[in-house]
C-alpha cells in the first residue's frame, strides 16, 4: 500500500515536472531582451529553482534522519538518512547541471570559483555524493552509520549558508526573485504561476522518491536478514 | 539561437537523468521485493526482524 502511494506521488510529480518544462518553454513570457545576454536560456530557471528547492527538502530529510539515527538509534532515521542523501544527490546534480548550462550561455563560463552560492551548493552536492558512494562501499554497521550520520548532521550547516549567500555576498549568482523581503522581486504573474507549478511538482516528485528509497532500504535490510538466516541454516 | 541550443542540451540532459533515475528506483524496488518474497516465504522470516543493526543497538 505504502509502495503504491510512493509510486503514485512519483508519477504525479514526474507529470508535473514535464508540464513545467512545457509551460516554461511554450507559455511563460519572455524576459526583456536587453536584461540578459541569453534571454532564451533564462527559461531554464523554471526547472533550476524548483530542483534547488527539492534538494533543500532532501537535505532537511538527510539532517533529520541523521539526527534520529545518531541520537535515538532509530531504524526509521537511518532509512531517512539514506533516502535524503540519494534524493539530495539527484536534485543537487540537476541544479548544478542546469546552473552550469545557464552560466555558460549567460556568463560565458559554466562555473565561478569565487561565487559563494555556487561553491556552497556544489559542496552540498559533493557531500551527498560522498554519503551515497560511501554507504555502498562500506559494510553496514553501527560505526559506518555513526560516521555517515555525523557528516549528515554537520553538512547541513551549508544549507542556511547557501540560502543567505546571495543576500550577503551577491557575486555572480543572481539574488532572490521571490521572498526577497524588499522590492527586489521581479517575477510577473505568469512566470510566478509556472514557477509555483514547478515547485509543487518537484516537491511531489522528491517526496515520492524519498518514500521509494526508504522502502528499498527497508527491503534490502529484510533481504540481508533473510540471507543471514539462510547462511546459518535456520 | 545559441541560448536555445544551450536550453535544449540542458533539458535533454535533465529529462534523461530524471527518467533514468526514476526508472532505476522503481525497477530496483520491484526486483528486491520479488527476491525477498521468495526468500522469506521459503525460510519463514518476518519483516520485524529487518534492521539487524538497529535491533542490536536496542538490545
Amino acid at each position: 500500500m505504502a509502495g503504491r502511494s510512493a509510486e503514485a506521488l512519483l508519477g504525479a510529480g514526474f507529470l508535473g515536472v514535464m508540464t513545467t518544462l512545457y509551460l516554461g518553454f511554450q507559455w511563460a513570457p519572455s524576459v526583456a531582451i536587453d536584461a540578459f545576454e541569453s534571454p532564451a536560456a533564462q527559461r531554464i530557471f523554471y526547472w533550476h529553482v524548483p530542483a534547488a528547492w527539492a534538494a533543500f527538502i532532501a537535505f532537511a530529510v538527510l539532517f533529520a534522519g541523521s539526527a534520529m539515527w545518531f541520537f535515538k538509534r532509530s531504524p526509521l532515521g537511518w532509512r531517512l538518512h539514506v533516502a535524503g542523501a540519494e534524493a539530495g544527490l539527484a536534485c543537487g546534480l540537476i541544479t548544478v547541471w542546469s546552473g552550469c548550462v545557464w552560466g555558460a550561455a549567460e556568463w560565458g563560463t559554466p562555473w565561478d570559483w569565487t561565487d559563494v552560492r555556487l561553491n556552497t551548493f556544489g559542496l552540498l552536492t559533493l557531500l551527498a555524493l560522498f554519503l551515497v558512494l560511501g554507504r555502498q562501499s562500506q559494510p553496514d554497521g553501527v560505526e559506518t552509520r555513526d560516521t555517515f550520520s555525523t557528516f549528515g548532521l554537520y553538512g547541513f550547516v551549508l544549507v542556511p549558508f547557501t540560502y543567505i549567500a546571495t543576500r550577503v555576498w551577491e557575486i555572480r549568482h543572481p539574488g532572490p526573485v521571490i521572498g526577497a523581503g524588499d522590492d527586489g522581486g521581479s517575477l510577473s504573474g505568469d512566470m510566478a504561476i509556472v514557477l509555483l507549478i514547478g515547485a509543487v511538482s518537484f516537491t511531489l516528485f522528491i517526496i515520492g522518491h524519498i518514500l521509494m528509497s526508504m522502502r528499498i532500504t527497508g527491503l534490502e535490510q529484510r533481504l540481508e536478514q533473510a540471507q543471514k538466516h539462510l547462511d546459518v541454516g535456520e | 539561437m545559441e541560448g536555445m541550443t544551450y536550453l535544449t542540451v540542458a533539458y535533454l540532459g535533465m529529462i534523461a537523468g530524471i527518467a533514468i533515475w526514476t526508472w532505476t528506483v522503481v525497477n530496483r524496488s520491484k526486483a528486491i521485493e520479488a527476491r525477498l518474497e521468495a526468500v522469506e516465504a521459503s525460510i519463514g522470516v518476518v519483516a520485524s526482524d529487518a534492521d539487524a543493526v538497529a535491533k542490536e543497538q536496542a538490545e
